[in-house]
């Protein structure tokens, strides 16, 4: 379980992240929706460690980790992909993989191993053996995924891995999220892409401003004036009626 | 177990030991232990360089912390040699601490002037701190026959003695290309903000790698100087020094095992060649090298960057392909 408690970002005079609060239960799908600049990547790179918070406190399985390095909240069972995706870029899918089973693995033989069966979970054993950087941006964004699922987290944050896919694209990494989520692991979605965050979300956390606006299931979030005038606007409700 | 990929190190350092049953001429051997040595010494630099993607342009500054203290403890303290080694590889194990708590801090062309200016800081200590160093007069380095005080009347010995530190050298990086730290480096190298956020501490094992690179530098260091026999602050401390471990790998292939020795096997030759076809009257043309040195880096930089051994292996592979098809 991921707790949040009155989380507070603030770069110079500009606060990017006030005081949110919210609980994503074990195994739940939590998604984060709102305007561009409303604090979700911020909050993000808070939880995952690559922010301290100047305020509030951080909690993953009642541990307060807040301020820890991302790699010790890794280690702990808590990762994430990055929007702008940074695969290690010259070397092949599988090599990509393995690096992030080997967090868990000694041995290389078994990370290999297990970075195999990550790659065929991700659909990706087709590119395999291909270097990172020749992917398309789609193959890219479920390389994030995989490599991160290969550390065996138990919370997997997501930032945009479904924006900039083509529809089949799309449908496949929903099929592939949908799956994790039946095997247990914990997802927190940030997507643009309201079509696929209703699909898959069982409850949406709304930010605007740095500020949670508010909270609940996708049919409430939808009809929701607040959330309407801050991010939906009119026609997203019309198109949905 | 041998596997496919260290054939082209059998065939490097097979020949190398092969070559004092045939050779006798002492200038060719000299050259070999030149070759191996520098080659050696551009291993090192490029577990950082390479491996870890923390390219210094002050290695030199290790080279000479174990140049130094080879010399020092066997002048002054009449110690083995080999407790100089290992004096300067603690020494340069610290240094390289300092310089790695820099890489967290600088990144690239920043963190290579950083290295310069280190490197810099123990050329006007060493040449001015005359009471232990005697200044910039240098270090003559006495020579005691004997495997234990590291002299040697045959060069045949020095062969043997460099070789096995290059096989020492090579199989750290093999290590690196193989291991679950050499793997996770690699991550640091590629992406730190990634590798952090699959679990991987990418400060530590910077700065490891550096130390690592460091230890090794300066043990090259300390046995060119017993070789040699020499020290001289101005040589071992300089920029000139620190571009050639940097060259030599760049040239024969950054981050591969074997590249910074197929660079030393042509920078070093061509250097040698230089110096003996150009000497007495016409001494001043021994600068040519650093021409051709510039020239070389300028066509391997544009059209083989990834250094000759990357390119060879696709030639190779390419050719297999059409062999097959």
């Amino acid at each position: 379980m991921l707790e949040l408690e009155s989380v507070t970002k603030r770069f110079g005079g500009l606060t990017a992240v006030k005081d949110v609060t919210f609980r994503a239960a074990p195994g739940e799908i939590l998604g984060i929706i709102g305007p561009n600049g409303a604090g979700k990547t911020t909050l993000f790179n808070v939880v995952s460690g690559f922010y301290a918070p100047d305020g509030g406190r951080v909690r993953f399985d009642g541990r307060d980790i807040s301020g820890m390095s991302p790699h010790d909240i890794c280690v702990l069972g808590l990762t994430r992909t990055f929007q702008l995706v940074k695969p290690f870029g010259n070397l092949s899918v599988l090599d990509n993989v393995m690096i992030g089973a080997l967090t868990r693995q000694r041995s290389v033989s078994a990370a290999r191993e297990e970075a195999r069966r990550v790659v065929a979970t991700c659909r990706l054993d087709a590119f395999a053996q291909s270097r990172a950087r020749s992917l398309p941006i789609g193959l890219r964004k479920r390389l994030e995924v995989a490599r991160a699922l290969a550390t065996r987290p138990r919370i997997l944050l997501l930032d945009e891995v479904m924006s900039g896919l083509n529809p089949a694209e799309l449908s496949e990494m929903i099929m592939i999220l949908r799956g994790l989520h039946a095997d247990g692991l914990g997802l927190i979605v940030i997507e643009h892409i309201m079509a696929a965050m209703m699909r898959l979300a069982q409850r949406i956390v709304v930010l605007h401003h740095g500020e949670k606006i508010a909270e609940g299931r996708p049919e409430e979030i939808s009809r929701d004036p607040r959330v309407v005038d801050a991010y939906l606007g009119e026609e997203f409700v019309l198109a949905d009626a | 177990m041998i596997g496919r990929r260290e054939w082209p190190a059998l065939v490097v350092f097979g020949a190398a030991a092969l070559a004092p049953l045939v050779i006798r001429d002492g200038f060719l051997l000299d050259s070999l232990i030149l070759i191996l040595l520098w080659g050696a010494v551009s291993g090192a630099w490029n577990v950082a360089g390479g491996y870890a993607g923390q390219v210094s342009l002050g290695h030199s500054a290790f080279f000479g912390l174990g140049a130094y203290s080879a010399a020092l403890l066997a002048t002054r303290f009449h110690q083995s040699p080999w407790l100089g080694l290992l004096v300067g590889a603690v020494l340069a194990t610290l240094a390289g601490l300092v310089i790695g708590y820099l890489a967290n801090r600088l990144k690239g062309p920043y963190f290579g002037l950083a290295t310069i200016a280190f490197s810099q800081v123990l050329l006007i200590l060493a040449s001015r701190w005359r009471a232990v160093t005697s200044g910039s007069e240098g270090i003559p380095v006495p020579f005691r026959p004997g495997l234990w005080t590291l002299g040697f009347q045959s060069k045949v010995p020095w062969v043997y003695l460099i070789l096995a530190l290059a096989v020492c050298v090579y199989l750290v990086a093999r290590y690196l290309e193989t291991s679950r730290p050499g793997y996770q480096l690699a991550g640091v190298r590629e992406d730190e903000d990634a590798a952090e956020a699959l679990g991987i501490p990418s400060r530590r094992l910077k700065v490891a790698a550096i130390a690592v690179s460091a230890a090794l530098t300066s043990v090259c260091g300390g046995l060119w100087a017993q070789y040699v026999g020499f020290v001289d602050p101005f040589y071992v401390f300089s920029v000139d020094l620190s571009v050639r471990f940097a060259l030599n790998s760049i040239i024969g292939g950054i981050g591969t095992a074997i590249g910074p020795f197929v660079g030393s096997f042509l920078i070093t030759s061509l250097e040698i060649y230089l110096r003996a076809t150009f000497s007495d009257f016409k001494a001043g043309l021994i600068g040519i090298y650093l021409i051709i040195y510039g020239c070389l880096l300028i066509v391997v930089v544009r059209f083989v960057p990834q250094g000759l051994v990357g390119w060879l292996g696709e030639r190779l592979r390419a050719v297999g392909r059409y062999a097959r098809a």
